[in-house]
């Protein structure tokens, strides 16, 4: 009975607008004073400490840092010229290259909220004065960034599989081909969209441009090749590897291409470090309920009873898609992952389902979320860089969506999609 | 912050480097795995300051005028009493520790590593009332 008054009480402080760490930690201190008495308090520091001490959530903050590193010099600018080079030529030209570059970003930083305000601040002004609506610029921006999520290294991955025991590489390894699969079905569909509404191509093609900017964006495109390279062959695990992220880009920064914006460096570091705090901060209160819930059962329980309906493995896949889908509208990623991912594993290890898999549907449901208003980080602040309303450009981003959802449907029912590289290189 | 931050990117470098370079740092993922808590809990106060912890202000924000502040009233108890509570178990715990050093790294006070959590507490609770006069004018504008 308890426990469902400490549900209650957590949903009912969340609604109230208390943060929903210290909603967490507020409803674990209830149930144990409920429980035990007073006797338990003491260690509440302690769960909470102990909560915040994971060397593989290290890799948060490092590959938020790398990531301001690349923005403070400029790799990101030559990224964007070496992508419009390569694919600009075509009608629609530049949203291809927010496409192209999001892509290869992605493969650098870990976050979508980075990436889209890093390439959004760019590339939407530059497609507004092509011409382009700003709804269109916002949507195309927007709905491509969540491809970070996906893509290797991603922070919602390292958060899911600290929380669930999946391997973080293999969940990276999983991410690839729905990833790139779904890179270029947002090319297809915004190249429709571009000739339907008359949008200009970027530039013609020459090779003597290719040429050049690849010269210039040769030590960038290192960067991708030494993380995931590093991590991938186990030459370094995960958190390594971000901290190796740091190293390469702020030698690249400051080394070749000798431009460091010191200014927006602090600005950027000082950003990441809150925006960790924040996710960790919901990682060790929820280790506080976590013990509560186990000693209680309740994820145990809750999968029998949900098993007693049906075994199958894809309703059981379907419900949870549905469940994400509705919870993506208004909770942030790293929230959801925190608070949904130590009740349902049971119930996905139960039903048969694989982890990694799992992981990787729940990460493309929720990086939906992020473009579902009202709560939508990506989708907002490409909506403050272009200066558009939301809900015009959600309009216009239904169609982006769509092509999300198709590779979310992909991802859920046909396993080997994610799995495939997984089976044949760690299996 | 940023030293905390770019001490824990060293620390990984230079503790991957030397891995590879044959000597391992044995104390080096938990020193680093205690940085990262260090982070945690005087990042959270930062982000009261900022207004950045994550909540869901949808239902609020659809309350009439004088629900929303009696709501934002009963928030700040609510977040002030539980960093309290956590500052006081935590001064109660520094003391329980007292001169124990941790059992991995004998040369680290257990005083020192766990202060985070307390100091981190008291200083969020000055942080949120801090930033309480503008929360309060921003339910009262609207």
């Amino acid at each position: 009975m308890t426990v469902l008054w400490v549900l209650l009480g957590l949903l009912a402080l969340i609604f109230a607008n208390v943060p929903i760490a210290v909603a967490l930690g507020c409803a674990s201190v209830a149930a144990m004073v409920l429980e035990s008495g007073l006797r338990d308090l003491p260690n509440v520091p302690l769960t909470l400490f102990d909560g915040a001490v994971k060397f593989s959530l290290i890799a948060v903050p490092l590959f938020i840092l790398a990531g301001a590193v690349m923005n403070a010099c400029g790799i990101s600018r030559r990224l964007i010229a070496l992508t419009s080079a390569l694919i600009g030529f075509v009608r629609g030209g530049l949203a291809m290259v927010t496409i192209g570059t999001s892509l290869f970003f992605a493969e650098i930083s870990g976050s979508a909220v980075a990436d889209v305000a890093a390439l959004g601040s760019v590339l939407i002004p530059s497609m507004k004065r092509k011409g382009y609506s700003k709804e269109f610029a916002a949507a195309v921006c927007s709905s491509a960034s969540t491809l970070a999520i996906i893509i290797p290294p991603s922070i919602p991955m390292i958060l899911y599989a600290v929380m669930s025991g999946a391997s973080v590489v293999e969940m990276f390894v999983a991410g690839i081909i729905p990833g790139v699969l779904g890179g270029l079905l947002l090319m297809v569909v915004a190249y429709r969209m571009a000739v339907n509404r008359g949008f200009p191509a970027d530039t013609a093609f020459a090779w003597q441009r290719v040429r050049r900017t690849f010269r210039d964006a040769a030590w960038a495109l290192l960067l991708p090749v030494i993380i995931l390279g590093g991590i991938f062959s186990g030459w370094v695990t995960a958190t390594e590897g971000a901290g190796l992220a740091v190293l390469a880009a702020t030698v690249i920064g400051a080394g070749v291409y000798r431009e460091l914006d010191w200014g927006a460096l602090r600005r950027a570091i000082v950003e990441g470090a809150i925006q960790t705090a924040v996710v960790m901060l919901l990682v060790s209160t929820s280790a506080l309920l976590g013990e509560y819930l186990t000693a209680a059962q309740v994820p145990q329980k809750f999968a029998a009873q949900l098993l007693s309906f049906t075994d199958s493995q894809w309703a059981v896949l379907l419900l949870l898609n549905f469940f994400f889908l509705a919870i993506g509208l208004f909770l942030h990623s790293a929230a959801a992952i925190i608070l949904v991912v130590p009740i349902v594993m049971p119930l996905v290890q139960q039903a048969g389902i694989d982890p990694v898999h799992f992981g990787l549907v729940l990460a493309l449901n929720l990086g939906i979320g992020q473009q579902t208003p009202p709560v939508a980080s990506v989708l907002l602040t490409a909506c403050s860089i272009a200066k558009a309303q939301v809900w015009d450009v959600s309009r216009v981003n239904v169609a982006f969506i769509g092509v999300l959802l198709a590779v979310l449907l992909l991802v859920t029912y046909v396993p080997a999609v994610p799995m495939v590289l997984v089976d044949a290189f760690f299996r | 912050m940023i030293g905390i931050t770019v001490s824990l990117a060293m620390l990984v470098i230079v503790g991957v480097a030397s891995r590879k370079a044959g000597f391992s740092l044995v104390w080096y993922d938990e020193v680093a795995a205690i940085l990262l808590a260090w982070l945690t809990y005087y990042g959270a106060a930062l982000a009261a300051l900022r207004h950045a912890h994550l909540g869901l202000p949808n239902l609020v924000q659809a309350a009439p005028p004088r629900a929303r502040r009696a709501l934002l009233v009963a928030r700040e108890t609510v977040v002030i009493g539980f960093f309290s509570l956590t500052a006081w178990m935590g001064w109660k715990l520094l003391a329980a520790l007292g001169g124990t050093f941790l059992v991995s790294l004998p040369w680290l006070p257990a005083g020192v590593v766990y202060s985070a959590v307390p100091v981190g507490a008291v200083l969020f609770v000055i942080c949120e009332l801090c930033a309480m006069p503008e929360r309060w004018s921003g339910e009262a504008a609207e």
